[in-house]
């Protein structure tokens, strides 16, 4: 848990003033500027001026003068130094006596303000008021008390008195609130009120009492057991505490870092952590204190600066040591005096990068792709890690300075496979998450390359939508890879991505001959779909021999499903497909089909052509004698839909073919076409005894016609049910008298009961008989109801009129044209419901008056 | 000086952990904040953490049962909201010194601060083993509380944990969070109950006989 947060750098070496006398010793020492004063031992207080001056290693090191020094004659040792810049004073206790001196020639002030029985006092650096020539001081005295004073250039003015129990060894001030170290106790003091609260208790036998003020209201003790403990001002603790050693002799804090001196060492502790960080022996050290961000160090004759190391370069060591953590929360909360917000940042993400890479060699796999993040790698960083995964053509060299020391995976990952396999999963997920973020911005073909190249090499389903959606791949390099690792499909896919459809039929037309093998690959349906999809003639007439060789009714989607919106050419007009495709007779059905039923072209040609070609099929199934039924019956039922559905084909022809076979349901339908009801219904009637369907061939023949010609359908009917002359007359009577009772349809009442034989018994028909008179009494009374409403109405409209042209119009010659304003020649003119008259060719519609603009509806009661 | 203001961050609820040497004090607080169960070193003076319960803060502190420190512990309990005293179950000494040496440092805790009497290392009874009895446990708990609002205790304030497995712990903690937390914020309760009723009445109610209709009747005949 080291790390080297400061330097030990002499500051001033072998006093030189005490030369003569050896038992000279430092007491204390005060740092303001580049002045720094010491109290000696023997009643001394000297003045150096010490420059620090970065030497050409890149070090500090320090150079010091004399500028004089004051003896105080009290033979006493000097206890305490504080200069008060602002006063241009330096506050001395020496002998409990707290006195001033002149900053500069070590005088005693004129009006030789004091105050005695001073045990210890310290400034308040977060002073309530706020004068700024004056210091606030708080003394602890002899006697158990402390005191407030506010000090002037020349004045000691007294604030304030509080009683303690007991009398205060060390004292710390921030605001209304001193900490003050009892004899045997810690307490917090509000001198505004007086208040004392209890913290905790502490063995002076054992502890040597520490208040050290570390931030505004917050302050750090020395508590038993060599505990660093944190009190706020209002007495409770918001860290926890710090183990320190023994002996502890002097705290000093200068952020993020706690340094703290005993008899051996100069300890560093962080307050992010409370952790040690650094140790640095140091033998015989007295006092330590900090000066404006400066600690100093004094031994009996020497005089140490604790030079922090830059915080940057303690990052760097902390990295180097793998403390990733650590060194990124020191980055975070360093002193970042003089570097503006975003240099920081560039700073700062650089850690962030390196320690991205550390974490990426120790397999943190989460920890490194947040860092590859936030610290915006540039991923061809990363990839680079990756052989043979960057692009061929990409120039990219690693960045200088290098972010890391790994010279790819395989070093890494020392051939464990597993482990390989690890960073390869990690590199896919990351690319995955920043491919098409602002992170992935501008290395779209470097993404895209890798992740096909890591797709290719484990078979990733991915590959397929990877290469299909608007890839970035390099075709070269990608191509050799893909072919390396036998993806075919994704090859053909790339090919086709990068418009070479030719090489990529060429991959696909081996990969359905089976001539190489690729699981992805969906088969023959995917290759059709490409071919019926691409707008390339050549290309298609390349290869459709051999798609339809491989399947007829498949491949014939490549002429079937062309785009919609593909315009027509001379290579794929039907003439020319129907001619090729002349050797694939299911090919030619399903083209014609599709021509026919969805394209809905009316030609006669292939109407007869997709008839005779159904015929045909079923023709070839009758013949043969065990072909199963409902093959049979599918195949003529196609032929049958068709039939019935088509009305361009040549009926006389299929019919002379279809009365061969006597296929009687054909033959209805055809004699249908030919408008020979009759004939038709009588096959339907008397072949097939399909008195369902003789009905349905009514309703299917008269559709789009008008009722009469459905009636006479019906009428035919009927009339084939009735028909004297059948010999099995009888047999047809049910189906007669089921035909009229349903009501199917209208008959003419008259010619059915002229039809109906004489022998039929009124019970027989009764259900239609009554049907129809009351049908035809409901007509009458409909006839008659609207026959009344029109009479109403015309009464209406003519009462309407006469209203309108009772009033009389009187013509003169003032009047005029409301439209053109001159007078009336002719004896005609026309007047609008609302008065407005005008000449006969002024009125250009009746309907709207040509001054207001009025409409006048025909039936409007108003008008 | 971000970070430690932002390590500042005033916390809602203080809760403090006593108890003997080696009751599993620090185990406790760790299953709880980590979820997971492990060894640990002896607590120096003591550790803190902080949890986010909802939208508060909690500041969970962790203090060392050495004797040693038995004068910073006090210090430590000052504003705490609420106190986990923890014992050995299988070891009565380590509940007597919660009634001998810990109850007494939680007079610089506030008030009405909860006490809350843990027993640990449940999974380590063996029949037999048991050296404090349930009653005896439950009951000295409902003592120590009795300045408490018993109407807001809807149980005693006694639970048997055990870090290894996880039992009771979340518990523990959930209690100590709904009978402190919610009470500190008053207006946080009223505000939100008022939301409830001002949302009851803006929701219609079908099957809710109509207030309104019955005047309205009477102005109609009238």
């Amino acid at each position: 848990m080291s790390i080297k947060a400061f330097e030990l750098v002499p500051a001033i070496e072998r006093l030189k003033l005490m030369s003569d006398k050896a038992r000279t010793q430092i007491e204390c020492i005060d740092v303001c500027g580049k002045n720094l004063y010491i109290g000696t031992n023997d009643c001394f207080v000297v003045h150096y001026i010490l420059e620090g001056r970065p030497t050409q290693a890149g070090r500090l090191a320090f150079h010091s003068e004399k500028q004089g020094h004051k003896y105080l004659a009290l033979k006493k040792p000097i206890d305490q130094l504080k200069a008060a810049s602002a006063l241009n004073r330096i506050l001395v206790l020496c002998d409990h006596t707290l006195t001033l001196l002149n900053m500069m020639d070590l005088e005693p002030v004129m009006s030789g303000a004091k105050v005695k029985g001073v045990t210890y006092f310290c400034l308040n650096d977060n002073p309530v008021r706020g004068n700024p020539f004056s210091v606030e001081v708080c003394v602890a005295l002899k006697k158990k008390q402390i005191q407030v004073y506010t000090i002037t250039e020349d004045r000691i003015i007294h604030v304030k008195d509080v009683s303690i129990p007991e009398q205060a060894n060390q004292i710390g001030i921030d605001g209304h609130f001193i900490c003050a170290a009892l004899a045997s106790q810690y307490c917090m003091v509000n001198f505004e009120t007086g208040q004392i609260q209890d913290l905790f208790p502490y063995d002076s036998e054992s502890t040597k009492p520490v208040v050290k003020r570390i931030s505004k209201e917050e302050f750090l003790l020395s508590g038993p057991n060599a505990l660093g403990m944190f009190v706020t001002s209002e007495g409770i603790s918001q860290r926890p505490p710090m183990q320190w050693s023994d002996n502890l002799l002097g705290v000093s804090y200068v952020h993020p870092y706690i340094v703290s001196l005993n008899d051996e060492f100069i300890t560093v502790h962080s307050i992010l952590d409370q952790q040690q960080k650094q140790a640095i022996p140091f033998q015989g050290g007295s006092t330590i204190g900090d000066f404006d961000g400066r600690v100093f160090i004094s031994s009996a004759k020497e005089i140490y600066a604790l030079v922090p190391v830059a915080w940057e370069k303690q990052v760097q060591a902390l990295l180097a040591d793998k403390r990733v953590q650590e060194a990124l929360d020191l980055a975070k909360n360093a002193n970042h005096a003089g570097l503006s917000k975003d240099k920081f940042l560039k700073i700062y993400r650089r850690f962030q990068q390196q320690a991205a890479f550390i974490e990426f060699s120790q397999q943190n796999f989460d920890e490194a792709k947040e860092l590859f993040k936030e610290g915006k790698v540039d991923v061809r960083e990363l990839i680079s890690l990756y052989p043979g995964l960057m692009p061929s053509s990409s120039n990219f060299t690693r960045s200088i300075p290098v972010l890391h020391e790994i010279a790819d995976i395989n070093n890494l990952s020392k051939d464990n496979d597993e482990m390989k396999k690890d960073y390869k999963r990690f590199l896919r997920n990351y690319l995955e998450e920043i491919k098409g973020t602002t992170d992935g911005h501008g290395f779209k073909q470097v993404i895209d390359t890798a992740l096909l190249k890591l797709y290719a090499e484990i078979n990733w389903p991915e590959l397929i939508p990877l290469i299909a959606v608007d890839t970035g791949c390099d075709l070269k390099d990608s191509v050799e890879w893909l072919e390396k690792y036998e993806r075919y499909h994704a090859l053909g896919l790339l090919f086709k991505y990068h418009g070479e459809n030719d090489k990529a039929m060429q991959i696909w037309a081996r990969l359905v001959n089976g001539e190489i093998k690729d699981e992805l690959f969906p088969g023959l349906q995917f290759v059709v779909e490409f071919l019926s999809n691409i707008n390339d003639p050549e290309l298609v007439w390349k290869y459709i021999d051999w798609a339809l060789e491989k399947d007829q009714e498949l491949s014939v989607k490549i002429f079937t499903e062309r785009p919609s919106n593909e315009p027509p050419t001379e290579r794929f007009r039907p003439e020319t497909v129907i001619d090729y495709l002349h050797r694939f007779p299911k090919a030619v059905i399903a083209y014609l089909e599709y021509l026919i039923f969805q394209k809905k072209l009316e030609k006669e040609k292939y109407h007869t052509h997709l008839a005779v070609l159904y015929l045909d099929s079923v023709l070839q199934l009758m013949k043969n004698n065990n072909v199963k039924k409902e093959h049979l019956d599918n195949a003529r039922s196609k032929l049958r839909h068709m039939l019935q559905l088509s009305n361009m084909y040549r009926v006389q022809l299929i019919l002379g073919k279809v009365k061969e076979q006597d296929m009687h349901a054909e033959c209805a339908i055809l004699y249908g076409k030919l408008e020979e009801h009759d004939k038709a219904m009588r096959i339907l009637v008397h072949k097939l005894k399909d008195y369902v369907a003789a009905e349905n061939y009514c309703f299917v023949n008269s559709q789009g016609k008008d009722p009469t010609y459905r009636k006479r359908l019906f009428h035919i009917l009927l009339g084939v049910y009735l028909d004297p002359n059948n010999e099995r007359k009888d047999l047809l009577v049910t189906p007669a008298v089921e035909l009229l009772n349903r009501n199917v349809t209208e008959f003419d009442t008259a010619k059915v009961l002229q039809l109906l034989p004489e022998n039929w018994s009124v019970q027989l028909v009764k259900q239609f008989l009554s049907q129809t008179v009351r049908k035809s009494m409901n007509f009458q009374r409909t006839v008659r109801i609207e026959r009344m409403i029109a009479r109403g109405e015309n009464l209406w409209v003519k009462e309407a009129c006469i209203a309108m042209q009772k009033s009389p119009v009187q013509m003169n010659d003032d009047k005029m044209c409301a439209v053109c304003n001159r007078a009336f020649s002719d004896p005609t003119f026309v007047r609008y419901p609302n008065g407005v008259i005008t000449h006969v060719h002024c009125a250009k519609n009746k309907h709207v008056c040509p001054v207001t603009g009025k409409l006048f509806s025909i039936c409007s009661k108003n008008s | 000086m971000t970070a430690s203001s932002a390590d500042k961050r005033k916390a809602d609820l203080k809760v403090i952990i006593l108890g003997d040497f080696a009751v599993g004090k620090t185990s406790l607080i760790c299953r709880y904040i980590e979820g997971k169960f492990r060894a640990h070193e002896t607590t120096i003076g003591a550790a803190f953490f902080l949890k986010q319960w909802g939208s508060y803060n909690v500041a969970v502190w962790d203090t060392a049962g050495d004797e040693k420190y038995t004068g910073l512990q006090s210090f430590y309990c000052r504003n705490a909201g609420a106190a986990i005293l923890a014992f050995d179950l299988n070891h009565e000494s380590s509940f007597e010194s919660l009634w001998a040496r810990f109850l007494p440092l939680l007079d610089n805790a506030n008030e009405d601060c909860l006490k809350v009497v843990v027993g640990t290392k449940l999974d380590m009874l063996q029949p037999g083993s048991r050296e404090v009895t349930q009653e005896e446990a439950r009951r000295f708990a409902r003592e120590i509380n009795s300045n408490l609002d018993q109407k807001k205790l809807d149980r005693d304030p006694y639970f048997e944990t055990s870090s290894k497995t996880g039992m009771n712990v979340t518990e523990m903690f959930e209690f100590i969070y709904q009978y402190c937390l919610p009470l500190s914020e008053d207006k946080k309760i009223s505000s939100l109950a008022t939301k409830r009723t001002s949302a009851s009445t803006s929701t219609v109610d079908l099957n809710k006989p109509a207030v309104s209709a019955p005047q309205r009747t009477k102005c109609c005949f009238r």
